[in-house]
């Protein structure tokens, strides 16, 4: 007779290479990847700027994706009192807008665990997301922010070259149907983002980010991260967000418990069944 | 067997990559106390953004047909693991393993499917913070 652990394991096991058989088989590419060197230089435009135009994805090396506490200690953000009180009310009384198929909006997109893809032009920059969103950013030094720019979830966003950085200045953010992160952490209209983004070598784009909103942090703060490009037919592919939302009805307010590494989850689940070995299929 | 344990692991490792990067987080919508699986006949399937959907009428204790909607990841990110919407057939009966929704709706994640030809397949919001 078998122990009753080890016909566990093998259960387990003949599910697990049933599995594996069809994930091996579809041969998926993941949406991140482990990062890699490069030897190959940034390509570079006909007037000499750095080229970011790319499918980039995420690396595996990044921690917590969609936090964008990620390079405070302990992921801790400086709150104030009145951004302490916005992010009890998103976590209490809001569902994650991007569920709902609103924008994320900056700096959200830089913190997600999605691919995204870089159109560069002369004048003009474009970055493609995976819900099929866009930002549009005009590169002009001469160009100033408007007095008062209508709130949206991008921003009102100037571009400029600092030598091989491409600088994205962006104020005027809406500050209802807001996340700044996956966590549910929060922003106000006060938010100003400056976005340094460089392409080091040809197989990675990297952003320096400065995040300032006095109305919710005590001081401004940084998120930096690094994506490495995809394969050359890899592309983003439509998804249309609103198409289907069933799930909207059923979703509860905040992203769930916050696990001690600053990603989303539950600790401890309960374990599914035991996968059906197949003589075991009812519909066999 | 380690090596068999190991593949699936890294095939597991390869969907996800260990972080999120699903549409919304698993634990805004699932109990992870919940764990069931159910076993019924597929009456429907929207093939849709930014999840599909399929149908199932299934038998409760009293012999009474029950509806449940099963919830699984977009199609781009199934088809891309060998999941097409040919492998959901109606009048199949399919088995799903998964977890409930948190407002005790006839709603769960999809997270295991046996298909009726017996193949195992994940359908799984890869990373979406939920169980793996």
């Amino acid at each position: 007779m078998i122990p009753r652990l080890s016909r566990s394991v093998g259960l387990l096991l003949v599910a697990g290479v049933a599995v594996s058989a069809a994930l091996v088989s579809a041969q998926e590419r993941p949406l991140q990847e482990p990062d890699r060197k490069s030897t190959r230089p940034a390509p570079r435009t006909a007037s000499g700027k750095p080229d970011l135009s790319g499918y980039w994805k995420g690396t595996r090396e990044t921690k917590p994706v969609g936090n964008i506490g990620k390079d405070l200690p302990g992921w801790k953000l400086p709150l104030t009192a009145a951004g302490e009180a916005a992010l009890k009310h998103n976590l209490t009384a809001t569902i994650d807008p991007e569920s709902l198929c609103i924008l994320g909006g900056t700096p959200r997109h830089n913190a997600s665990g999605l691919p995204f893809e870089v159109l560069q032009g002369a004048n003009k920059v474009a970055f493609l997301y995976w819900y099929s969103y866009f930002r549009l950013i005009p590169i002009d030094p001469n160009r100033k922010h408007s007095d008062d720019p209508d709130p949206s979830f991008f921003g009102e966003e100037l571009g400029r070259w600092e030598g091989d950085t491409l600088v994205i200045d962006s104020i005027g953010f809406k500050d209802e149907k807001v996340w700044i992160d996956e966590n549910a952490n929060p922003h106000s209209d006060a938010l100003h983002v400056v976005e340094r983004w460089t392409r080091p070598d040809y197989d990675h784009i990297h952003v320096e980010t400065l995040i300032e909103d006095p109305k919710f942090y005590t001081r401004p703060f940084t998120y930096s991260r690094t994506w490495v490009l995809g394969a050359p037919d890899e592309e983003l592919q439509e998804y249309a967000c609103s198409e289907n939302n069933v799930d909207a009805a059923h979703l509860g307010f905040g992203p769930g418990p916050i696990r001690p590494d600053g990603t989303r989850g539950y600790i401890d689940p309960a374990p599914l069944p035991p996968p059906l070995p197949r003589t075991q299929n009812p519909a066999k | 067997m380690k090596h068999t344990l190991a593949v699936l692991l890294a095939c597991v490792a390869v969907v996800t990559g260990g972080q999120v990067l699903a549409h919304h987080s698993f634990a805004a919508e699932f109990d992870a106390s919940k764990a069931i699986r159910v076993t019924g006949t597929l009456t429907k399937v929207e093939w849709t953004n930014p999840h599909i959907y399929f149908y199932l009428d299934v038998k409760d204790d009293s012999g009474a047909s029950v509806k449940w909607t099963c919830e699984s990841a977009s199609p781009g990110a199934l088809s891309r693991r060998g999941f097409k919407r040919g492998d959901l057939k109606l009048g199949d009966t399919i088995v799903v393993d998964g977890y409930r929704a948190k407002n005790g709706a006839n709603l769960m994640d999809a997270r295991r499917v046996t298909l009726a030809d017996g193949r195992i397949v994940s359908g799984a919001s890869a990373g979406d913070g939920g169980p793996q």
